[in-house]
């Protein structure tokens, strides 16, 4: 029983990252119907970023790792991801939108590969550690009921990540740009005679799916504390495959197929066998997806390729 | 000189297909470099694993990027047969083909109606279940054992090895013909040069058979395509199938070549290049296939000659090539007719009134 | 033959004649290859393995060099710790015309490449592939200054059980061809002494949230852990293993025998793990050692992070120790000289002994560690 419990705690905190990382691909995939597989090396430049930041701010300048300063980091980062997300979308995604969908993906899977050799250069193949002093930044408070263990940390981390994806919820639902990102995403030409510039809103969408994607990587930095180059490429295999459990481009369904993979990972390595975990969570998503086409929550138009 | 250059402008087509087939033939004598025979072999290997999945992704329209599954079920098989049984390689090499195959048709019968990029999530889901069962090997199940009932299978379990884990399978047999043993990088060399002649040979009638019109039209329109009386679930059972089958093909080869497999081999990384191939090279065409394998395979051993003392910039810079094919050339490097066609079409229907 | 025939067969010639005709430079620096993962999973270890190796070279090339003057050059290849990259920079070597090679990190890299090097009749020596069955296919120019994960294994099983007292355990690898070698090892020997094994499960390195497994173990409630894989996934399972407030010892392989470990565990989580390991690069005896360790420092303003850097200089030293000592770049001479008269070498890893007809360096010199209140990591009495 215990275990069962700390188990389903451990998925809600690994699903809970899954979860934002997820929305930027179900973002884009909504308005664009691109699978955009840089995203995880956006996600792991957040982290990097992050890192760097909170060196430069709090060792560097001597600011106290307080609360201010680590939402002034969210900022920033989120920010420079941003702005790295509308250059990618220029240089690699605009000249391709003609060209059918496949051409596209190529185009981010270079990206990806150039991202995490270019974050390799920058910052070397060494694994990244967050110093001690910021792991101590949130005291270590914990509560214990029937043997299963939950800290502050982690709390804190799934408040964080519910109000992120709160907060673009009620963006993309109930804002006039949230309306505009919605129609651009059910018809690009009858948005454009609506007076929607198309191209500002998707300019807008790889601003925050990216953004989101860094305040994740940052998040997994500090939570975890330890970073590395290639932490994009399984992270964002894991989120893309929570996006499409969900219902791709839908973005409850993604925070749904997230917290679902995170808790199958859990309950698998839990209760058969750790090697297995990820064949059986895949074997999961085919059996969902055999009997649900268009994943948990589905989408609102099948495309075809 | 002046004749030799008005001849050299003079000729047609057929001549510089026979300047490249001599060319080709003569490559292992003239580079002289087990390096650069080594990578042309690799650029055979991947030229047929882009030309099957060429079958899937592009004639058939279905979205695969798991292709490194029935790659590896090939290579296993062969690996098993040869190692376990003793059986011959050119015995073991369509039995691996057929596997593939049967393991397509189980695999996609129950995932054809999906649709975009829920096969793509599936066939990647099913690469990666393959490859995670290599890595595990049989003897990691002893979990089951824990089942009521199953316990008299601790024993067996524990001790049995298939797949080698992560050490994969060494001391595959090479291939031999009346007494002659393949072993140098040049024997390799016209051995799947043959396969890949013949590849493009059966590809190129393939592509304009019944069936590879029916794989149009399904990709085309699948609502019309059923109109027309075509029956879908056959059609692109049968491109998972033959694409499957030849993937195992290559699979084989690589196996009796390397005489080593693991299951790193056939990870997702592998699908992904794979992919590339085709659409880097032009989706649906079988000399962009070629020409995308040149571009995924040959160029980063060229970027690791040109990048003698800086190595680590190899991949910054191959990622960066690939968008740039991609932004240049959006059609492929080297587009089938018909898809170009279909492009300046979808180009003009996109600006309206120009 | 037609004369329509006559102009590509004229230009195919030409080609061929202009691509064979190069003629060859008489070499005169001594070409050593070095094939390392500079790129990918294990990039951190590639640059360590270039560090050290151009170091030592820097500093025989400065001392005149070797063979009446020659110099040593290195020629890099990156096998991205990928089995097919690997047989590729083998070859990239060989045609390179190295008279011997130092790598590869991994064993999954290793293993294809030596089958290359032996048919090329190159002298292989790696620097930190473990693998038993790597020097079992009889290649007599294959070398490792490294030591098995066999003996590991057995050393691992007697300390826990012995010193430790541990008498129930887990063994925990991360499927990689090392990793789960020594596990198994180490399970067998466990079982074999007595003591019972509960659970041998593996993760997966890309992961970075360890807590489900150390729930599951957790739950089963041994008194020792052996964790055999990578020390970036070892310091989380430390830290997250403290989070989780489980009891048990952490014993750890020495992969894990890296500072590195503290840093990402921080310094609560870590304390009180033992690891058990070749010496680490400060604790190695001998002046050759100490001087190799001053040195880095000095060049690269940091120690070496692992055991397997320094192996890699010592890989080097090895080879050119061969080469003085056959007076030749023969890989064959310098094959049959380790074998039988290389004997008692002041190493930079400590005394090198020799090798036994398979390759294997003689001699075991595993070590129990474990980490200190202050993070340092203290050899077991």
């Amino acid at each position: 029983m215990g275990q069962l419990l700390q188990q389903l705690l451990n998925g809600l905190t690994i699903g809970s990252f899954y979860a934002l990382i997820a929305l930027g691909y179900t973002m884009v995939y909504g308005v664009l119907k691109l699978i955009n597989f840089a995203h995880g090396d956006l996600f792991m430049l957040g982290a990097y970023l992050g890192l760097v930041t909170l060196m430069s701010l709090v060792v560097s300048m001597g600011l106290s790792a307080n609360l201010l300063v680590f939402m002034l980091i969210f900022v920033i980062v989120m920010a420079v991801v941003g702005g790295v997300g509308i250059v990618l979308e220029r240089i690699a995604y605009r000249p391709l939108y003609k060209a059918g969908r496949l051409p596209a993906i190529v185009s981010a899977l270079g990206a990806s590969i150039f991202l995490q050799n270019g974050v390799m250069l920058l910052y070397g193949a060494r694994y990244r550690t967050f110093p001690e002093e910021f792991k101590t930044a949130v005291p270590e408070v914990m509560w214990t009921f029937a043997g299963a263990r939950l800290t502050l940390m982690q709390v804190l981390m799934l408040i964080i990540s519910f109000l992120l994806m709160a907060a673009l919820y009620f963006f993309v639902n109930y804002t006039r740009v949230g309306t505009a990102m919605r129609a651009v995403a059910l018809d690009h030409d009858t948005a454009r005679l609506m007076g929607i510039d198309v191209n500002r809103i998707i300019a807008l969408v790889f601003v925050i799916g990216p953004a989101l994607g860094a305040a994740g990587g940052i998040m997994v930095g500090l939570f975890y504390g330890r970073i590395y180059f290639t932490l994009g490429w399984s992270y964002g295999l894991k989120a893309f495959t929570a996006a499409i459990l969900g219902g791709i481009g839908n973005i409850p369904g993604a925070m749904v197929g997230g917290l679902l993979l995170g808790l199958i990972e859990a309950l698998a390595t839990g209760f058969v066998s750790d090697a297995w975990k990820n064949a059986i969570a895949f074997f999961i998503l085919v059996i969902i997806l055999i009997l649900r086409p268009t994943g948990l929550l589905g989408e609102r138009v099948a495309e075809k390729l | 000189m002046k004749d030799f250059r008005a001849r050299l402008r003079n000729l047609d087509k057929r001549g510089w297909y026979l300047i490249l087939g001599i060319m080709v033939l003569l490559f292992p004598v003239i580079v002289r470099s087990d390096r650069w025979v080594q990578v042309a072999n690799f650029f055979f290997i991947y030229a047929m694993l882009g030309l099957s999945l060429n079958i899937i992704l592009g004639y058939a329209g279905l979205f695969q990027l798991g292709h490194a599954a029935f790659y590896a079920v090939g290579a296993y098989t062969t690996a098993i047969l040869s190692t376990h049984f003793g059986v011959p390689i050119f015995v073991a090499l369509p039995i691996s083909g057929l596997l593939a195959a049967i393991f397509a048709i189980l695999i996609s019968r129950p995932i054809l109606h999906l649709r975009g990029d829920y096969l793509c999530i599936v066939t990647i889901g099913f690469g990666e279940i393959v490859r995670i069962a290599l890595r595990n090997d049989v003897s990691s199940l002893v979990f089951l054992a824990k089942i009521p009932g199953l316990a008299l299978l601790k024993e067996k379990l524990t001790t049995m090895v298939i797949t080698g884990g992560p050490n994969g399978i060494m001391g595959i047999a090479r291939p031999r013909i009346l007494g002659f043993v393949f072993r140098q990088q040049w024997h390799y060399f016209y051995l799947f040069l043959a396969f890949v002649a013949f590849t493009i040979f059966a590809m190129r009638r393939l592509e304009n058979s019944r069936l590879g019109r029916a794989w149009t039209c399904v990709r085309e329109d699948e609502l019309a395509a059923e109109a027309m009386g075509i029956d879908t679930v056959r059609v692109k059972l049968l491109a998972f199938a033959i694409g499957a089958a030849w993937a195992g093909v290559a699979g084989s080869l690589y196996a009796s070549w390397v005489t080593v497999i693991a299951p790193e081999s056939f990870s997702f990384w592998e699908s992904v290049i794979m992919f590339c191939i085709v659409v880097l090279g032009g989706t649906g065409s079988i000399p962009g296939v070629l020409v995308g394998t040149i571009g995924m395979v040959v160029l980063p051993e060229l970027l690791r000659e040109v990048l003698l003392n800086i190595q680590q910039w190899r991949m910054l810079i191959f990622g960066a090539a690939m968008i740039f094919m991609m932004v240049v050339r959006p059609e492929g490097l080297w587009p089938s007719q018909r898809f170009r066609r279909e492009l300046e079409l979808a180009r003009e229907m996109a600006v309206p009134g120009s | 033959m037609s004369r329509k025939l006559l102009v590509p067969l004229a230009i195919v010639l030409l080609t061929s004649l202009v691509l064979t005709g190069c003629p060859k430079k008489a070499a005169e620096p001594i070409k050593i290859g070095l094939q390392a993962p500079i790129t990918g999973e294990y990039a951190y270890e590639g640059e360590g393995f270039v560090k050290c190796v151009e170091l030592v070279t820097e500093q025989i090339n400065a001392a005149g060099g070797i063979l009446g003057g020659r110099k040593i050059e290195i020629v890099k290849c990156d096998d991205v710790g990928k089995p097919d990259e690997s047989s590729k920079c083998a070859n990239q070597l060989v045609s390179a015309g190295v008279a011997a090679v130092i790598g590869s990190y991994s064993s999954t890299c290793t293993e294809p490449a030596s089958e290359i090097y032996n048919e090329a009749g190159i002298l292989q020596i790696t620097p930190s592939s473990t693998a038993t069955r790597l020097s079992q296919k009889g290649f007599k120019r294959f070398f490792r200054v490294c030591f098995l994960d066999d003996r590991q294994g057995l050393f691992a099983a007697k300390f826990m059980l012995e010193k430790l007292g541990a008498d129930t355990a887990v063994f925990l690898h991360d499927n990689s061809t090392y990793a789960k070698g020594l596990a198994e090892w180490a399970e067998k020997y466990y079982k074999e002494a007595g003591g019972n094994s509960l659970l041998i499960d593996a993760i997966n390195p890309e992961d970075t949230d360890f807590r489900p497994i150390l729930t599951k173990i957790k739950e089963l409630g041994p008194k020792a852990v052996y964790f055999t894989g990578y020390h970036p996934q070892g310091g989380l399972l430390l830290k997250q293993s403290k989070e989780l407030g489980t009891e048990f010892k952490w014993v750890m392989g020495n992969a894990c025998n890296n500072p590195e470990l503290v840093e990402i565990a921080g310094l609560d989580a870590a304390k009180g793990t033992y690891i058990t390991t070749e010496p680490l690069p400060k604790d190695i005896p001998g002046d050759a050692a100490k001087k190799f360790y001053n040195d880095f420092v000095a060049k690269y303003g940091e120690p070496p992070a692992s055991i397997w850097w320094v192996m890699s200089a010592d890989a080097l030293n090895v080879i050119v120790e061969a080469m003085k000592a056959t007076n030749s770049t023969d890989s064959e001479k310098m094959a049959e000289y380790l074998h039988t008269k290389f004997k008692d070498y002041p190493g930079v890893t400590g005394n090198i002994i020799g090798f036994d007809e398979k390759g294997d360096r003689l001699g075991t010199v595993h070590e129990a560690y474990v980490i200190t209140d202050t993070g340092e990591f203290e050899m077991v009495k």
